[in-house]
């Protein structure tokens, strides 16, 4: 859509997109009066018969403009009352203008206040800033994922394992249960996940079927703060993603 | 008032997280002269830490209570201390969306989004997750929108007393003006 360039007006008195056309006479740099709507129309539709089919985008941009043009033309043709109404286009549009170049006014001096703000610390700044207390989830990379698992695994070495027999475990299986689990619950905590299982062997494979689930976009980690734990939430489509 | 009162004021902000309105400390204190505790504060304020470029705390009011905060020129210092990296600052449309539920509050989503002539789902999301805007009410409008407010940690985050610390809409659109006229002849 954005790769086809707008259509450009060319007469005697403007040359250019028609939203710069549109742009200026908002601003009172070019007189509508001036303007012969009917040139610029006439000049698009043999434009359009050279094109080779229409690009909906484009041509949609042409007549909403366009449209505005002849609406803001058609007024000023009218014989007008002397006060003028507020409700003209014109007035609105600039109205809305000036609200807008407000609201980015406020905004900077906020931002100023802000930032001088920032340079004076409070107490417990530095919880807040190393727990992050506000608990925004993050999405967590496979890499992150890792390392909280071999941090697991590392605490389970120490553990004394029953080993009964030897089982066998597949990501298939796994995967199911994972599924099973995440229906049920609607998420699952992945430390607290590990530490209901058995072994190593199966440790690994779980987090093995988890990183393939990522992988296929089935499932999404989340971590609350940074070092906290990862939950694991089914990928329902649809659902932004945070 | 006493030194070991004046003392205690120090140590209870010292201690205390979050910025300490006046009143409550009055009453532990059975002061019941405002006048007095003002003058006090001011006191301490200047000769206890604006004057003595040796400490690195300041008396500071914001919410409409009182804190001790380090002095701004430590900022960069403190920073390389304890090797943070980069505060998150707000968005620019976070800021956007902020001024304008500051400014026409109690206000809607659609409100917003139709003054910034974008979305703004996300901005207001963002600031109500950071606690600056809430939510104050319903407009009795069809769909019931929510209406949003700034909230006291508003005006903490930008280090306003209250309110009224802000330039009203009439003194910004002055100043609007001002610099609007020549340039529309530029």
């Amino acid at each position: 859509m954005i790769e086809t360039p707008a259509y450009q007006v060319q007469t005697d008195f403007f040359e250019g997109p028609l939203d710069l056309l549109l742009h200026l006479i908002r601003k009172n740099k070019l007189n509508i009066n001036e303007i012969r709507l009917s040139e610029i129309t006439s000049e698009y539709l043999s434009y359009l018969q050279g094109k080779m089919g229409i690009n909906p985008s484009r041509e949609s941009d042409f007549l909403t403009t366009a449209a505005t043009l002849i609406y803001i033309k058609s007024r000023s043709l009218l014989p007008k009352p002397e006060n003028l109404s507020e409700e003209s286009p014109e007035k609105q549009l600039l109205h809305t203008l000036i609200e807008y170049e407000k609201i980015q006014k406020i905004s900077k001096m906020l931002q100023d206040m802000e930032y001088t703000e920032r340079l004076l610390w409070r107490r417990l700044e530095l919880n807040e800033n190393f727990t992050n207390r506000e608990y925004t989830l993050q999405e967590v990379s496979a890499f992150q994922l890792a390392e909280l698992f071999f941090a697991i695994v590392k605490k389970k070495e120490n553990e004394q394992f029953l080993y009964v027999s030897s089982k066998n475990y597949s990501i298939a299986s796994k995967q199911a249960e994972i599924t099973g689990l995440l229906k049920e619950n609607g998420f699952l905590d992945f430390s607290a996940y590990v530490k209901t299982l058995d072994s190593i062997e199966e440790i690994l494979v779980s987090f093995f079927t988890l990183l393939e689930m990522i992988k296929r976009h089935l499932l999404i980690a989340l971590q609350e703060s940074l070092f906290g734990t990862i939950s694991l939430y089914p990928n329902a489509p649809g659902e932004p993603s945070n | 008032m006493t030194n070991e009162q004046i003392a205690l004021i120090e140590a209870i902000l010292f201690v205390s997280k979050d910025p300490l309105e006046p009143g409550r400390i009055m009453e532990f204190l059975q002061v019941t002269d405002a006048e007095e505790f003002e003058k006090i504060l001011q006191t301490m304020e200047k000769e206890h830490f604006l004057d003595r470029p040796e400490r690195g705390l300041m008396l500071k009011r914001s919410g409409g209570g009182l804190q001790l905060v380090t002095k701004p020129e430590l900022h960069d210092p403190l920073k390389d201390f304890f090797t943070i990296k980069q505060a998150t600052k707000l968005t620019l449309a976070s800021l956007e969306t902020l001024s304008i539920v500051a400014y026409r509050q109690p206000t809607t989503l659609a409100e917003i989004s139709d003054m910034r002539g974008v979305n703004s789902t996300g901005p207001v999301k963002n600031l109500l997750q950071k606690k600056l805007i809430r939510i104050t009410g319903r407009k009795k409008v069809p769909g019931l929108p929510a209406l949003y407010a700034t909230t006291q940690e508003f005006l903490i985050y930008f280090g306003l007393n209250d309110m009224s610390e802000l330039p009203s809409l009439e003194e910004l659109t002055e100043l609007f003006e001002e610099k609007e006229q020549p340039s529309l002849f530029k």
